[in-house]
């Protein structure tokens, strides 16, 4: 058997044999999903986080600073073996939606840091500006601060995700149903590791590249357009 | 009417004291200019009358209500000041027209309709009003501070208290921004300068407050200050800028 032939029977096992390239197509469908799942969840929660560590109600800054830290001081699969086999235990949830509640909040913690560096990093001028309109604390942070926030982590909300979709492969230790699962049943299937983890190695490159070049544009024009 | 009652304000726990027991009293309708050397206190003490900064100790009485009371609603007390920056501080994501409408609309809670006409009136006043659908990025710095007067205005204060007005402007824009504070005095409205413009603080003022070491030196007539200074930082001040 020569080398051409052993590698078209090995794709030929991996991908195309009992429709298999369905199991990679889902995996990968859950993967994006979980993973955009988290970090717009996240996104809410980084906020709440980020606003709780800016405030000056001690309790808030308390637990919001506690929040952060034990997040970003544990593993992620820690953080996530404990949310579905002790806080979800006697939940029955699909195995997707405590991933994506589990990397929400750990992504949650990261996202608060981002958040909360782009608030301080908009001009105090603005919310004196706004103060001395007559608007409350809380009316300039949602028309004036949180606007300008936004638009300027833009960019970094959009990187988190896509670590957020390398970062999801962890969701094996609950579940097989990502595009790293995907490999994995295939490879239970065919005793073969080469083609199903070069497989999905590929098919993570891709995407992400894809991705990733998507918001170099996105950011490149944002610049542009601030430029006008 | 402001009254302005022993106020002392420092920074840095006290470290650093700004103003240092100030007491004055200014009348509705008058133009009161404030002039002196940089870190003399005069900005702290205009922005402490829209609490911008809160007084270590004395109050502030605008008009009836003590503002530095603890009870007082502050929001509703800026309602009736307008403050015009000297960085201008127009709010970049949104355009000129939604600029003076915010504060209108979220805090007065007028229609936003009755708010937009407003706002083309006011942008007629200071000779814009084709930037209606402009961003602060597009305008110069002269029309964006012209844009800010617009924007205080359009809550209809009874005083503008105005911090530099045009300390961050190129020269050749300095003279738009005054016409239109000049044009306002003329309307009757009470307004607090900060300013190096002499030559506007002779035009316009009816008092000038020469600031140094935390507390008012001299005040008078500008006639008076600038013409004939009775203490001696006054005239070592003058003499250095006229």
């Amino acid at each position: 058997m020569n080398i051409l032939q052993s590698i078209s029977n090995g794709l030929y096992a991996t991908f195309v044999k009992d429709g298999r390239w369905e199991w990679f197509l889902s995996g990968l469908g859950y993967t994006l999903l979980i993973s955009l799942a988290a970090v717009l969840l996240g996104l809410i929660i980084g906020i709440l986080a980020a606003l709780g560590k800016l405030s000056r109600i001690k309790p808030l800054k308390w637990i919001a600073s506690l929040y952060v830290d034990v997040i970003r001081g544990t593993p992620t699969m820690v953080q996530l073996l404990i949310i579905y086999f002790i806080i979800f235990a006697h939940v029955n949830l699909s195995p997707w939606i405590v991933g994506a509640l589990g990397f929400a909040i750990n992504s949650g913690a990261y996202i608060a840091e981002i958040v909360r560096g782009g608030i301080l990093s908009i001009d105090k001028g603005q919310t004196e500006a706004g103060r001395s309109l007559g608007l409350s604390q809380a009316q300039t942070m949602m028309f004036i601060i949180m606007p300008q926030t936004m638009k300027n982590i833009l960019p970094a909300l959009a990187n988190e995700f896509i670590v957020l979709i390398k970062e999801t492969a962890v969701i094996g230790m609950i579940s097989n149903i990502d595009l790293l699962g995907a490999a994995k049943k295939v490879q239970g299937r065919t005793y073969d590791y080469l083609y199903p983890l070069l497989g999905a190695a590929v098919i993570y490159y891709v995407v992400i590249k894809i991705l990733s070049t998507c918001l170099n544009r996105v950011e490149a024009r944002m610049r542009k357009a601030d430029e006008r | 009417m402001i009254y302005i009652n022993n106020l002392y304000k420092s920074f840095k726990n006290g470290e650093l004291k700004i103003l240092k027991g100030i007491t004055e009293t200014i009348e509705t309708g008058e133009k009161v200019v404030l002039i002196g050397p940089s870190g003399s206190g005069k900005s702290t003490l205009l922005r402490c009358i829209n609490l911008l900064e809160v007084p270590d100790s004395g109050s502030i009485v605008i008009d009836g209500t003590d503002i530095t009371a603890p009870k007082t609603d502050i929001n509703k007390v800026r309602e009736n000041l307008g403050m015009v920056f000297q960085h201008f501080n127009l709010f970049p994501h949104l355009s000129i027209m939604e600029n003076i409408t915010l504060a209108p609309i979220k805090v007065k809670k007028q229609p936003k309709e009755q708010a937009q006409q407003r706002a083309l009136e006011l942008l007629k006043r200071v000779g814009l009003e084709d930037k209606a659908d402009s961003y602060p990025i597009q305008l110069s710095g002269g029309q964006k501070q012209r844009i800010a007067i617009a924007r205080a205005l359009a809550m209809d204060p009874k005083i503008m208290l105005f911090d530099e007005p045009t300390s961050a402007l190129d020269p050749e824009m300095v003279g738009e921004v005054l016409e239109v504070m000049k044009e306002l005095a003329q309307y009757g409205m009470t307004m607090v300068v900060v300013t190096h413009e002499m030559g506007f603080a002779r035009e316009v003022a009816d008092r000038v407050w020469f600031m140094d070491d935390g507390n008012i030196q001299e005040q008078g007539t500008p006639e008076a200050v600038f013409e004939h200074p009775k203490n001696e930082r006054t005239q070592l001040f003058l003499s250095k800028i006229l």
